[in-house]
């Protein structure tokens, strides 16, 4: 990995360095067709520390159509782009490693890494960005995306309830493609980044928010509205799948040591939810997509899941689409008995997380009915958070007595 | 003539009977290595087990794998702990030892012109190599055909079973054929079957999938663009990709 910066931009560096603004990071390539959106995210970089000097790393050789008058505003200093993850945008080991190396490099205080679409990001939200990690000093800084009900499904699902029960963390998005980082914070991350990169695996992902809260190191969520988010790349769901929750559950039985002992979060303020402008979904094909499953899938979710969680599904499988609604409590013990399966290596890991993913599919029907009928979904992405909370005794239990404890 | 057979019969009868007695010892000798090594192969699995526990041999091997090998290696482990694979292993080498001590000592019974051990040595070999094939393909069917089953049920196919069957069977055929053939056991006639069975299996799954899925195939290949791949792979605004309106990240 290799960067190149001028005398001048180096000048530009130090001045920066007293400056409040983060070195900014875009992770993201922008090609010449994405001219427009590189000098948009550079005006709004602009906006938000005027008359200030504000270095931007950005992949590959790539120039600003933007006057350069004063020695102020932003200055672009290149590195090679890692390889793109099928898993793009989101955040892989390699794209840590350039960022620690970057802030080594230009010894910069604070980082601010910006995924695909940044042009998206507001002057506010950058600013506000730039404010928790300067003046607040935090280690670790995620935004709080505004999306609608529809969006990040895998994320209310099971990437924020398991990180606010296991963790007592409670950033909304822990797998964000924004993140603003303390130098510290982004050294170990590249740390244990490294690992990853030894061993070829530069598509890795990492888990900053399970980092830092096993470091103490101080998180703050940024509120981010407008910010429009772009999808993974993978055509393949399930293999989409895999690979992040399979990184997660890697993760968290790493830190098994740590999440034992953590206390509940404290509750969050809430976010608004924007209500959905899609046209309603086809839910019957994926109540039937997971009547399928379970007709097929019964001996493999008879090795993980206890027949509580069978029976429940049981009925799940008899319910017409319009009613048909998963416990909160069910998906909880559903998840945590995958986790479980995958530590005590029940069945083959690649096996396991594929049959999870009809069960996946079958909380989205439930999630929309839910939304659509009960609650809001902001509430429900709180119910759902508040069953993992309340079932986090389950896990802990049979992580530690996995065979004297499975009813 | 009565005589004759009566002769006949008692001099068989004793040379059935001398053969015996000259066979039984062998026959309890090996038994008794067998016994005696299996007995020492489970003292000695146990007490690895209880050594490596208290070595924590599990957890230092958890510890010194590399984090990025995890989803790979630790993926196609069993339910067992390196620990117990361990145990396990050498509990079999013993019982192994046992029978190859045993089948020498059957043969040091005999007289020396029998040299049984010259042929039942290789034959053991080959019957050890035999149960290994039977169990490996045991578990590749197993494998092959759980990951068939969960390809074709989150790809939505209604026959998923039916193709998780089909590959099940296609590697046990498989696996069986080539363990009659290490025995040698049947000679061409396996050759033959195994041909015809496997190649009736082949013809039944590609007439049923092949029928079941023309539309699929139909549709599919008139949506295909033909438009060269682009690198690196664009990243698309909002909900185009994985799964119709859903956006799952």
């Amino acid at each position: 990995m290799t960067m190149t910066t001028s005398t001048s931009e180096t000048e530009a560096v130090h001045s920066s360095t007293r400056s409040a603004a983060p070195l900014i990071v875009l992770t993201a390539p922008f090609g010449q067709e994405a001219q427009g959106s590189l000098d948009e995210t550079l005006a709004h970089l602009e906006s938000a520390w005027p008359g200030e000097s504000i270095l931007v790393a950005t992949a590959g050789d790539v120039t600003s159509t933007q006057p350069s008058a004063s020695t102020f505003g932003p200055r672009l200093v290149t590195y090679a782009q890692p390889r793109v993850s099928a898993a793009a945008p989101l955040l892989t080991a390699a794209n840590f490693i350039m960022a620690a190396e970057l802030v080594k490099e230009l010894n910069t205080p604070t980082c601010l890494m910006l995924g695909a679409e940044a042009q998206t990001v507001t002057p506010e939200v950058l600013r506000a960005f730039a404010n928790a990690l300067s003046q607040e000093a935090v280690d670790l800084a995620l935004p709080c995306y505004h999306l609608g009900s529809r969006d990040g499904l895998v994320n209310t699902a099971m990437l924020y309830p398991l990180t606010r029960a296991l963790y007592g963390a409670s950033p909304r998005f822990p797998l964000a493609t924004d993140l603003g980082l303390s130098a510290r914070n982004l050294q170990r991350l590249a740390l244990s980044a490294r690992k990853f990169i030894h061993a070829d695996q530069e598509d890795a992902l990492l888990w900053p928010v399970a980092e830092a809260a096993a470091a103490n190191f101080s998180i703050v969520e940024v509120d981010a509205p407008g910010r429009i988010l772009t999808q993974p790349a993978a055509p393949d769901l399930n293999a989409l799948l895999s690979h992040v929750l399979g990184s997660l559950f890697a993760d968290i039985e790493a830190r098994a040591a740590h999440w034992q002992r953590t206390r509940i979060a404290k509750p969050q303020t809430p976010v608004f939810l924007h209500p959905s402008t899609e046209p309603e979904h086809d839910a019957a094909s994926l109540v039937s997509a997971f009547q399928l499953a379970y007709y097929n899938l019964q001996e493999i979710w008879a090795i993980v899941l206890p027949p509580t969680s069978l029976l429940g599904l049981k009925r799940l499988a008899q319910l017409s689409p319009a009613d048909f609604v998963m416990p909160d409590s069910l998906w909880a013990r559903i998840v945590y008995d995958f986790i479980l399966a995958y530590h005590m290596r029940i069945i083959n890991r690649g096996h396991l997380l594929g049959a999870l993913t009809p069960l996946y599919l079958a909380w989205v029907v439930s999630h929309f009915n839910i939304t659509a009928k009960q609650s809001s979904p902001m509430a429900h992405r709180e119910a759902v958070a508040v069953a993992f909370e309340a079932d986090k005794s389950y896990l802990v239990s049979r992580w530690r007595s996995p065979d004297r404890f499975n009813p | 003539m009565g005589q004759q057979i009566q002769f006949a019969l008692s001099q068989s009868a004793h040379r059935v009977l001398l053969k015996v007695a000259s066979f039984l010892p062998g026959i309890v000798a090996l038994m008794l290595a067998v016994i005696l090594l299996t007995l020492i192969g489970a003292a000695v699995s146990a007490i690895l087990r209880r050594v490596l526990s208290a070595l924590k041999f599990d957890e230092r091997i958890a510890q010194n794998q590399n984090p990025a090998l995890a989803s790979g290696i630790q993926g196609w482990s069993s339910t067992n702990s390196p620990t117990v694979l361990v145990a396990r292993v050498a509990f079999w080498v013993c019982v192994l030892l046992g029978f190859v001590i045993g089948i020498a000592a059957f043969d040091a019974s005999y007289s020396s012109s029998a040299q049984v051990s010259i042929y039942l040595l290789p034959y053991l070999s080959h019957a050890t190599g035999a149960a290994i094939l039977l169990l490996a393909g045991n578990l590749i069917a197993r494998f092959l055909a759980r990951s068939v089953l969960i390809g074709a049920v989150n790809a939505k196919l209604t026959y998923a079973r039916f193709l998780s069957l089909g590959v099940k069977w296609l590697v046990l055929v498989l696996t069986g054929a080539m363990v009659l053939d290490h025995l040698e056991i049947g000679g061409t006639i396996i050759e033959l079957a195994f041909g015809i069975f496997f190649g009736g299996i082949i013809l039944t799954l590609s007439l049923a999938v092949g029928l079941g899925s023309r539309d699929l195939v139909s549709r599919s290949l008139e949506k295909t663009p033909a438009v060269p791949a682009v690198e690196p792979a664009p990243l698309i605004p909002t909900a185009q990709r994985v799964g119709d309106n859903l956006r799952h990240f």
